[in-house]
């Protein structure tokens, strides 16, 4: 029996070592049924695949740190898609202050659901499921149903160019890897998060500001959807109605891949961004194997499903062990 | 909250300390109540009767027919989600089943034998889905919020397999029930009433104090020896079958299937037991305030119509509404609560 501080790193992250040795096995199996799946201009397409999920992830840790859960994601995603491609109208130009604008549209969102959960006390499933449509409504009534014009051509050129074999976008992910990790291991934010998401009782005994921290988790989640939006618009050429739907299934099965507890507290960014490459290399794995698209979404749920069982398992475990 | 609160011991006082005219018993019945589902259906009346002075011809057996038929696929769904919700869960994967069951009856709904041995098939599916919710959220002590987010994309995958876009058809025989009328009243209005029943009924058993119980002090529910995964197995089950009865119903209403269907039907599934004055933390709520929840939404839809709104409106309105009727039913209950205790 040992103490939680004396065990190895290796031993507390379990998960998060499983979810990468899992990330090798995939990309070797791909290598097997498929010659030139490690090639590196494969490579770069499928980081720059994962990298649209880790962006959603992103906010989605954060928020499932805190205890909750953000729904919606997937229009808060198309929206700023949609929108930059009408307003930008093919004008590099005007792109330059459309990112920022639309980035603060998906703060504004994301502040509107923390400060419904917080200070209205509405559940965040439902908060963050009614912001949903209101979302949906709101940008099916602005564009009378049709979809959205091409991308600008800088957009395009972001989502896509490469510096020497590695894609701009991966490096865009890198740093967001860094500065998410230093922000929940060595900041004091982090640390409230954490004890926010254990218990905000206690968290809130302890002088941690709960309503601050909750509020700013939701408005991570919002730009960050926001962010996977306008790159995703790039990469694809264009933006249209629906885009956004599988980033839902995908966030949350990134994050749970990663191995954080749904009930909030335990997890980190660098098991979640594992989780994006794991589900990238299902989705180009699987149509190589025969399998359909509705496949992808069959193992999403799959995969949600036997990530959250292991981790309440684990949790059982570690309580009988203390 | 302040409604997880209510005190039980508080309301039998109301009903205890009164005399027993009929009159006065009357009264007390009526303090006890809960307010909200009443506050509903005042609403849905107010709207429609909004509706049927701005169109002329609402109040007719047709019109009623249409407006009850329209509704009829989210009441059902609703049905079974308020249950779900009286345990203080949720259940998303409702959306799921539904697209698949419309899917199935648009491939497999051949003939009118083929449609009676499929439309059993489709409710066995449900029955089976919600088992599998209940039990991870039973056994293994699952958030429901998660299990069902997990088999909503599971459902709504194998919907894709089964019918890859929307489509097929079934028999005419099938669609043409949900518009027909028995005994000089739709059929439609005929299946809320039976489900109406159906809940009145169902509320007096065992298992109905249960799901009650474990909804509202899930402690005190397991000492007075109520067996929490086998309560859940049950209510989860009861959602899946009346999303796969609902399932059947949007089959006759659209006269295809559609593999997405599901989607689009949740929120307001949500939206309408909450509007119907269940409460989200558990333990209070019932389908008759549903019913007029469900009434609503579908009413809203069509005065947006008559004002010659574009459609989408509806989108915003449902999460609009929802997030409303959150805030409201709790701050009505608290509300008559305090006046209970004058």
């Amino acid at each position: 029996m040992k103490s939680f501080t004396s065990r190895p790193v290796l031993e507390r992250n379990r998960a998060i070592v499983l979810a990468y040795a899992l990330v090798v096995v995939l990309a070797i199996l791909g290598e097997l049924v498929a010659g030139g799946f490690l090639s590196v201009s494969h490579i770069d397409q499928l980081l720059i695949e994962a990298s649209f999920i880790a962006f959603v992830a992103l906010g989605q840790s954060f928020v499932i740190l805190s205890g909750g859960i953000d729904l919606s994601i997937p229009w808060v995603l198309n929206a700023a898609a949609v929108l930059l491609t009408i307003f930008a109208n093919g004008s590099n130009g005007k792109t330059l202050w459309l990112f920022p604008l639309l980035l603060a549209g998906g703060a504004v969102v994301g502040l509107v659901n923390g400060l419904g959960v917080i200070f209205l006390r509405i559940p965040p499933i439902i908060m963050t499921l009614g912001m949903s449509s209101m979302v949906e409504g709101g940008l099916l009534l602005y564009t009378n149903g049709s979809s959205g014009n091409n991308a600008p051509t800088g957009v395009v050129y972001m989502a896509t160019h490469r510096w020497g074999p590695v894609p701009v976008v991966a490096v865009v992910w890198l740093a967001v890897l860094v500065v998410a990790t230093v922000v929940l291991s060595a900041t004091p934010f982090g640390r409230r998060l954490y004890a926010t998401g254990l218990n905000r009782r206690v968290a809130e005994f302890s002088g941690v500001n709960v309503r601050w921290v909750t509020v700013s988790v939701y408005v991570i989640s919002g730009v960050a959807a926001a962010l996977a939006g306008l790159v995703l618009s790039g990469y694809v050429g264009e933006a249209y109605l629906g885009m956004g739907d599988p980033y839902l299934f995908a966030s949350v099965a990134a994050v749970a891949i990663g191995g954080a507890s749904v009930l909030g507290g335990t997890g980190n960014y660098v098991g979640t961004t594992a989780g994006a490459l794991v589900l990238a290399l299902l989705a180009a794995i699987l149509p190589i194997l025969g399998f359909s698209q509705a496949t992808l979404e069959i193992v999403y749920g799959l995969v949600i499903l036997v990530a959250v069982s292991l981790s309440s398992l684990r949790v059982a475990a570690n309580r009988s062990v203390d | 909250m302040i409604e997880r609160a209510d005190p039980s011991s508080a309301r039998a006082g109301v009903t205890a300390g009164l005399p027993s005219s009929p009159g006065s018993r009357l009264v007390a019945r009526a303090r006890r109540g809960d307010i909200r589902p009443v506050a509903a259906w005042i609403l849905m009346l107010a709207l429609f009767f909004t509706y049927a002075s701005l169109q002329p011809g609402v109040i007719s057996n047709a019109q009623i027919g249409t407006l009850c038929s329209d509704t009829l696929p989210l009441v059902t769904l609703a049905l079974g989600e308020g249950l779900v919700i009286i345990t203080a869960g949720i259940d998303l994967s409702v959306g799921g089943v539904l697209s698949l069951g419309t899917a199935i009856a648009a491939i497999h709904f051949t003939n009118s034998s083929q449609t009676f041995s499929w439309s059993i098939v489709i409710i066995l599916m449900g029955v089976t889905a919600g088992v599998i919710n209940g039990a991870l959220i039973g056994y293994l002590r699952l958030q429901p919020f998660i299990v069902t987010l997990a088999t909503w994309s599971i459902f709504d995958g194998l919907a894709l397999e089964v019918l890859p876009t929307q489509g097929g058809s079934v028999p005419t025989g099938f669609s043409n029930w949900i518009g027909a009328s028995t005994a000089g009243i739709p059929n439609a209005v005929w299946a809320i009433l039976v489900m109406a029943v159906l809940w009145l009924w169902f509320k007096q058993t065992r298992v109905a104090r249960r799901i009650f119980a474990l909804g509202s002090d899930r402690e005190g529910a397991r000492i007075s020896g109520v067996h929490r995964p086998r309560t859940l197995v049950v209510t989860y089950a009861i959602s899946g079958l009346c999303a796969a009865v609902a399932a059947l119903f949007y089959a006759m209403l659209t006269a295809s299937g559609d593999p997405t269907a599901g989607d689009g039907l949740i929120l307001p599934a949500v939206a309408a037991v909450v509007i119907g004055g269940t409460s989200l933390f558990g333990g209070q709520g019932g389908f008759i305030g549903t019913i007029a929840g469900a009434l609503t939404l579908t009413l809203l839809g069509d005065v947006i119509f008559v004002f010659n709104l574009p459609s989408y409106w509806t989108v915003f309105a449902d999460g609009f509404l929802l997030v409303v009727a959150v805030l409201l039913g709790g701050s009505l209950r608290s509300l008559q609560l305090r006046w209970l205790r004058r």
